[in-house]
């Protein structure tokens, strides 16, 4: 098995097209530090010394929209209480909010450029199977003695490996840009978050680093469907058509959805964001972290099982 | 006989049509065997099953005793083979690419790459992109591809097209010494009819998904010379006595006889002594290729 993901590594890495992906990704990083460096010079973040009154206004705010709107929606009234417990704490511990650039603000602000990530595994994921019938290799590949389904498993390792090395390559890379462009921050820095009822500090590199494994649930649900339809149709452009169209259409659709239809919540992309239940509001009422992952799961098995089952049926004619 | 392949009713359906017919041969240990037929009469698909590309829809395929369908792992195994177009990744290298086949293999050392390589003569160029090369290169690499695992049957489909003279003839020598030195069988396909004479042991006919007849290419060769054309003037009464002797045919410019090549002079001396004209005496070779569209056209 190893061989076969170290077969399919290779045999995407020595395209051009793969390397040029990783040199626009590099290029995207560095302008897009730039350029916020840029912003940042142009309206320097305002001193804040009363930032206690602040907070604690905004805490008022919170408490009454809380009594409101809380009241009916289960997911709001989560939404603020986690708000307030936060809230609260930095008050108590005496943490004022951040407002200079460092490099982790530069890496969360990154987080924009996922979406390229994803582009990119997307493309590799559509052309993963159906570029071996254009090429002809198919009929090579699968006279050796391995079953048809080791073969498009370690394709689909693959595809998984590269969207992590995609992400690494953008959070690394948007570390050592922003610790060159912005520096270090002053004093450490922790990320506060909400866990069972209390707010604890976290490692803001680890918060960050899980920030941006949960913001590419979607890219991993899209990539799995660009290699279902690549794996069933053996026609790339299809499937890269198909996925990128729902990459950046899906989210809004869902969105318009959800605030009319309650059946919303099975879509798929209603689900793909798992960041919201940290910090967030999910887009339909009553949705909960482990409906989200089944939801997922279950949508994961049927792309599944559709490609392996035609992949290991169908003739070979190419 | 040792059999390393044998196809027994084969038959393949694809949307109701039934495009293989019932197909039953075997390849004996160390022989070449050809399959040739007109385009469309299913030989690819032939290779397409026994390689596991294709589902057998009914009967079975068996490789050194292994079940096609029900063993494939281990029938595969003994198997190396370049279906239709030795086609190859060709933004690697042409060392990169039988790395990748390698790498699909148990235990396929450097040295038996390099050994390969050496067989097939492209060792000055294995480290060059494969999109450099010309056909008869990727053809060749096709055939470094398939010894890699040193299977006990090659399967080559039109292992000539697109080669020169002297890269058919080496690809020929290369098989005849395959099947001799490591007693490899090997299956090629053709329509190329002369080609399949001077490289197969035997020759199965296949027209329509159905098998015609399987031929030893000796018999063939030694039935060649067995028909002679006599140019002779107007017969009269020798021909009574042609008739009574031999088989033959009346054509205007005097007749063909089938006879051995000793008998000959005796024709001769009895068409001399009637005061019989003869202009020409000539062996007509009857080739593969009339004997192909003899057994195709019926």
């Amino acid at each position: 098995m190893g061989n076969l993901i170290l077969n399919e590594w290779i045999k995407v890495i020595r395209r051009k097209a793969t390397l040029c992906m990783i040199g626009i990704m590099i290029l995207f990083v560095i302008g897009f530090g730039v350029l916020t460096k840029f912003m940042d010079s142009q309206t320097p973040a305002p001193e804040n010394n009363n930032w206690k009154q602040t907070i604690e206004k905004q805490l008022e705010n919170d408490r009454s929209s809380l009594e409101q709107t809380g009241a009916n929606n289960a997911n709001l009234k989560m939404y603020y209480e986690r708000q307030i417990a936060i809230k609260e704490y930095q008050l108590k511990q005496e943490i004022p909010p951040q407002n200079e650039m460092h490099m982790w603000t530069f890496v969360e602000d990154s987080q924009a450029l996922i979406t390229f990530a994803g582009l990119f595994t997307i493309i590799i994921a559509a052309g993963s199977v159906s570029s071996e019938f254009s090429w002809g290799t198919i009929k090579l590949l699968l006279i050796r003695p391995l079953s048809r389904s080791k073969i498009l498993l370690s394709k689909y390792v693959t595809i998984l490996l590269y969207g992590l090395f995609f992400l690494t390559i953008l959070f690394v890379l948007s570390a050592i840009v922003g610790f060159l462009l912005f520096g270090a921050p002053a004093d450490t820095v922790t990320y506060l978050a909400f866990a069972n009822g209390e707010v604890v500090e976290r490692n803001m590199a680890i918060h960050l680093a899980a920030q941006y494994l949960l913001s590419s649930a979607d890219v991993l649900l899209i990539a799995t469907m660009a290699f279902m339809i690549s794996a069933i149709f053996r026609i790339s452009s299809l499937a890269i058509g198909l996925s990128l169209f729902l990459l950046f259409t899906g989210n809004t659709a869902t969105m318009l959805l959800a605030s009319k239809f309650e059946w919303t919540k099975y879509l798929l992309f209603a689900n793909t964001n798992l960041t919201v239940y940290f910090d967030g509001v999910p887009p339909v009422d009553g949705m909960t972290l482990s409906f989200s992952i089944i939801v997922l799961i279950v949508y994961l098995a049927i792309f599944h099982t559709l490609a392996f089952a035609l992949f290991n049926k169908r003739d070979i004619a190419a | 006989m040792e059999y390393v392949l044998a196809l027994d009713n084969v038959k393949k359906k694809i949307k109701g049509q039934e495009i293989i017919k019932g197909l039953s041969f075997s390849v004996k240990k160390g022989e070449i065997f050809g399959l040739l037929g007109p385009n469309g009469a299913g030989k690819t698909t032939t290779i397409r099953m026994i390689v596991g590309l294709m589902e057998i829809s009914s009967g079975d395929i068996i490789v050194c005793g292994k079940s096609v369908k029900k063993d494939f792992s281990k029938a595969i195994q003994q198997i190396g083979a370049i279906v239709e177009n030795p086609e190859m990744y060709k933004f690697l290298t042409g060392y990169q690419n039988l790395l990748q086949y390698a790498r699909m293999q148990k235990n396929i050392s450097r040295e038996k790459i390099a050994e390969v390589v050496e067989l097939v003569g492209l060792n000055e160029r294995i480290h060059d992109k494969v999109k450099t090369y010309s056909l008869g290169m990727r053809q060749r690499l096709g055939l470094a591809q398939c010894l890699l695992h040193d299977p006990q049957l090659l399967i080559l489909d039109e292992p000539t097209n697109g080669l020169d003279p002297a890269g058919i003839r080496e690809i020929r020598d290369y098989l005849r010494k395959l099947t001799h030195e490591k007693g490899m069988s090997v299956i090629v396909s053709s329509h190329l009819l002369s080609e399949m004479e001077m490289m197969c042991d035997r020759i199965a006919i296949i027209q329509k998904g159905e098998l015609k007849e399987v031929q030893e290419v000796n018999s063939l060769i030694n039935d060649k010379h067995i028909l002679y054309a006599f140019e002779t003037g107007s017969l009269g009464e020798a021909m009574q006595w042609l008739q009574k002797h031999y088989e033959l045919k009346k054509v205007d410019s005097g007749f063909t006889i089938k006879c051995q090549k000793t008998d000959i002079p005796a024709i001769i001396n009895q068409l001399i002594e009637r005061n019989i004209a003869i202009y020409s005496v000539k062996p007509i070779s009857k080739t593969l290729e009339d004997h192909f569209l003899e057994v195709t056209a019926g």
